[in-house]
């Protein structure tokens, strides 16, 4: 596989719901490996864009490109592609009658084909993954918020996706239980996992982020390194954003360069 | 004249001749209103325009309408529809019929409460993984929908049985109809055995939905005769 | 032009002959809503104390009154008002079973201006839609009083009104409120249901379909019309009830 090839292409994606005009013309590359955080206000269309890169919600205009293959076009199968696009969700969005291990264990069996036990195996590996083997047998209702995310992460990770997209995972947390999820996401990057992450824990973006993109009101306002934002974005709206989440989040963030041990 | 039958004999009466009629039409009834229900709600939740339109206003008609009207119309007003089974057995065709179509607006109603209980969040988590629609229904929604949905489905049992009490006025011999035939004979038993058909319903009815009631916080869906 | 005149719609479909039927099947129409109105009154003003028994009522009332609501609630109308109606004649039987004079006379009947307003079928079918009804509304304004919450009794008494006024003032006024939308479709259940009537010879509108069918032989045609109108009917008391909910709604809530 050619190593240079996006694994994933967004290309100028514009979405509306009736006259509210959402996304406008979003475009981002994502190569092998990359980790691209997105962030921005509540309401500027982070959970939108991710929705319209899987085709849960097709765009009305643009293209999204996996590995080349266009999505949306008549002879791929969307399922398919899907199968290969991770997604973790800010309310976890477990299945209440499934236990931890059949939640993980669902995707390989039913959508991959695979056998019961590969399935079962795949799964246990990837609660193994998250920490999460231990309570394999418990029901998303038995587990705490970070624990349920994890299992989240773990039932996107057993598809072994090309990609995974999260929709910021650790907002819903509540604050105790954000680093154990965030340990598990900063693992999975350094790994080598190729991620696209709406998130507004600038701690994390600061880690592993190979690139961050600021929306606003339906555009790209501004990309770059972290480096590049935390100097001082060029935007005033950027810095004062920026301002307002250290306010709100500075605390957490400190906590996160302990995790992470910067 | 023949003696008056005792009591044990009314009861044992109703029990060969009239329970299975009874309990034939409500299965059958509960049956052809769930798959009708189990199509309305999908349409209801995920179909087109037209589709919801058409189910909304299946929902509205045969919930506006008395069951015994429904009766009347299959067995005297259109017989012909059950060509297939011998003049006898039409009136139970026509009951069982018009219990099928009437559970079914009802059974709509439940299930489409209940696939809506699930949340679209799993839905979407289900489609992220790469799950066909078909999929996500099976193995998803409807698994947790009809758990949700089963202190209601015990209260629609209990408004089919009661209503099968109709079927009486077309001459079906079931529970009603049974102890009928006797008070036409004997009109001084007229009391006890419509006391024991009251209690041989409650039997029928009350473990069954109190079994599932205790889960259920208020009864809002069908009452029953 | 009148409906029933040459080449109407009516006439073009064969349904003159009903047209002799028009002013009966009137009459039975408004027997049915008689019946409905009156039930429903009976029922709801019962279905309270029933409410009020089983939600404040002590260990033995409201264990009384939950028997009652379940055997009711579990038992088909239809052997309801059949036991309700023979109920005077096995009492007769019993009394005085030599034959007439009976102890109980059944062939009563009030009539006001030649319409017959109360006999012993409209009465008991009064009763057994009354009784019946009664049971499923209780339940519904039950589950409103256990829904406005056990803070605003303790505030109500906390003010030093006693049980009886907190109910009075404070629980009741917002119960009824809430309970419009649970207690609408008893409402709009009722008018269905009074169709059981016509079994013990009252002549109510399907009673009265019937006869039509038996004398024109439009089976068919005339309960498409039964249906149309009870359709009718239903539909115009769920939508005002509708209405009436959106009105009373206390805002914020
Ligand atoms: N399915 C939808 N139907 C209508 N409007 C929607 C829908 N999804 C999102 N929106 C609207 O689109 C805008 C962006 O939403 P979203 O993508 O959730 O923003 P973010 O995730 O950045 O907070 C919001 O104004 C939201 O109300
Ligand atoms: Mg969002």
């Amino acid at each position: 596989m050619n190593k240079m090839e996006p694994v994933l292409r967004v290309r100028d994606v514009w979405k509306s719901y009736g006259d509210l005009e959402v996304l406008k013309g979003i475009s981002f590359d994502v190569m092998e490996s990359e980790v691209k955080v997105v962030f921005g206000p509540s309401g500027s269309g982070k959970s939108t864009l991710l929705r319209c890169i899987n085709y849960l919600d097709p765009p009305d205009r643009g293209d999204v490109f996996l590995r080349g293959v266009r999505l949306g076009e008549k002879d791929t199968d969307i399922n398919e592609m899907r199968a290969r696009i991770g997604m973790v969700f800010q309310h976890f969005n477990l299945f209440a009658h499934l236990r931890a291990i059949d939640n993980v264990a669902i995707g390989p069996e039913k959508v991959l084909g695979l056998s019961k036990e590969d399935a079962r195996q795949r799964a246990m590996a990837a609660l193994e993954h998250v920490k999460m083997a231990d309570w394999a047998d418990h029901y998303p209702a038995q587990l705490s918020g970070g624990q349920q995310q994890r299992v989240g992460i773990a039932r996107a990770l057993a598809m072994e996706p090309d990609v995974i997209l999260f929709d910021e995972p650790t907002s819903a947390l509540d604050p105790e239980l954000i680093g154990e999820v965030l340990q598990v996401m900063l693992d999975l990057a350094k790994e080598g996992t190729t991620m696209v992450v709406v998130t507004h824990e600038m701690g994390f973006a600061r880690a592993v982020a190979n690139e961050m993109i600021f929306i606003d009101g339906g555009v790209v306002v501004e990309r770059g390194t972290p480096e590049h934002f935390f100097r001082g974005a060029d935007s005033e709206r950027v810095r004062q954003f920026l301002h307002k989440l250290e306010e709100l989040y500075g605390k957490e963030r400190e906590e996160l360069r302990d995790v992470d041990g910067e | 004249m023949q003696e008056a039958p005792d009591l044990m004999t009314i009861v044992m009466l109703i029990i060969v001749n009239g329970v299975p009629a009874t309990l034939q039409l409500t299965f059958f009834g509960l049956a052809a209103g769930f798959a009708i229900g189990l199509v309305l709600a999908l349409m209801r939740v995920y179909g087109t325009k037209e589709m919801q339109w058409f189910a909304t206003g299946y929902e509205n008609t045969l919930r506006g309408i008395p069951l015994l009207v429904f009766i009347y119309i299959f067995v005297f007003g259109v017989p012909w529809v059950f060509w297939f089974v011998d003049a006898v057995s039409r009136p139970l065709f026509g009951v069982f019929f018009a219990l099928g179509i009437r559970s079914g607006a009802y059974q709509s109603q439940i299930i489409r409460g209940a696939i809506l209980s699930v949340g679209e969040g799993q839905v979407m988590a289900a489609r992220a993984l790469g799950m066909t629609a078909f999929q996500t229904q099976l193995y998803i929604v409807l698994p947790q929908a009809f758990k949700i949905a089963l202190p209601s489905f015990a209260n629609e049992y209990a408004v089919v049985i009661k209503d099968t009490s109709f079927a009486y006025s077309v001459g079906i011999f079931e529970i009603l109809k049974v102890s009928r035939s006797v008070t036409a004979a004997w009109p001084a038993l007229w009391v006890p055995s419509m006391l024991i058909v009251t209690v041989t319903y409650f039997v029928f009815t009350y473990p069954v939905t109190r079994y599932f009631g205790k889960k259920r916080k208020i009864h809002v869906s069908a009452r029953g005769g | 032009m009148s409906v029933w005149s040459q080449g109407s719609p009516v006439v073009a479909l064969g349904l003159e002959k009903l047209g002799d039927w028009a002013d009966e099947l009137l009459a039975g129409l408004a027997m049915t809503l008689y019946l409905y109105f009156v039930a429903l009154t009976i029922g709801f003003l019962l279905g309270v104390g029933l409410a009020l028994g089983r939600q404040y009522g002590g260990p033995v009332l409201s264990r009384i009154v939950t028997g009652y609501i379940e055997v009711v609630r579990g038992t088909p109308l239809l052997a309801q008002i059949f036991l309700i109606y023979v109920f005077p004649y096995s009492l007769n039987a019993w009394l005085t079973p030599d034959g007439p004079p009976f102890f109980m006379d059944i062939r009563w009947a009030i009539e006001i201006g030649g319409i017959r307003v109360l006999s012993h079928p409209i009465l008991s079918s009064i009763l057994a839609l009354g009784l019946n009804s009664a049971a499923y509304q209780a339940e519904y304004i039950r589950g409103a009083i256990a829904s406005i919450g056990e803070g605003q009794m303790l505030a109500a008494r906390a003010l030093g009104l006693s049980q009886m006024e907190g109910i009075r003032h404070v629980i009741l006024p917002q119960a009824f409120r809430r309970m419009i939308p649970s207690w609408s479709n008893e409402a709009s259940y009722l008018p269905k249901y009074t169709v059981v009537a016509t079994f013990i010879t009252v002549e109510d509108f399907f009673g009265m379909a019937k006869r039509a069918i038996a004398a024109t032989f439009l089976s068919l045609e005339t309960w498409l019309i039964v249906a149309a109108v009870y359709l009718v009917l239903i539909t115009v008391i769920s939508r005002v009830l509708e209405r009436v909910y959106q009105k009373t709604k206390i805002p914020g809530l």
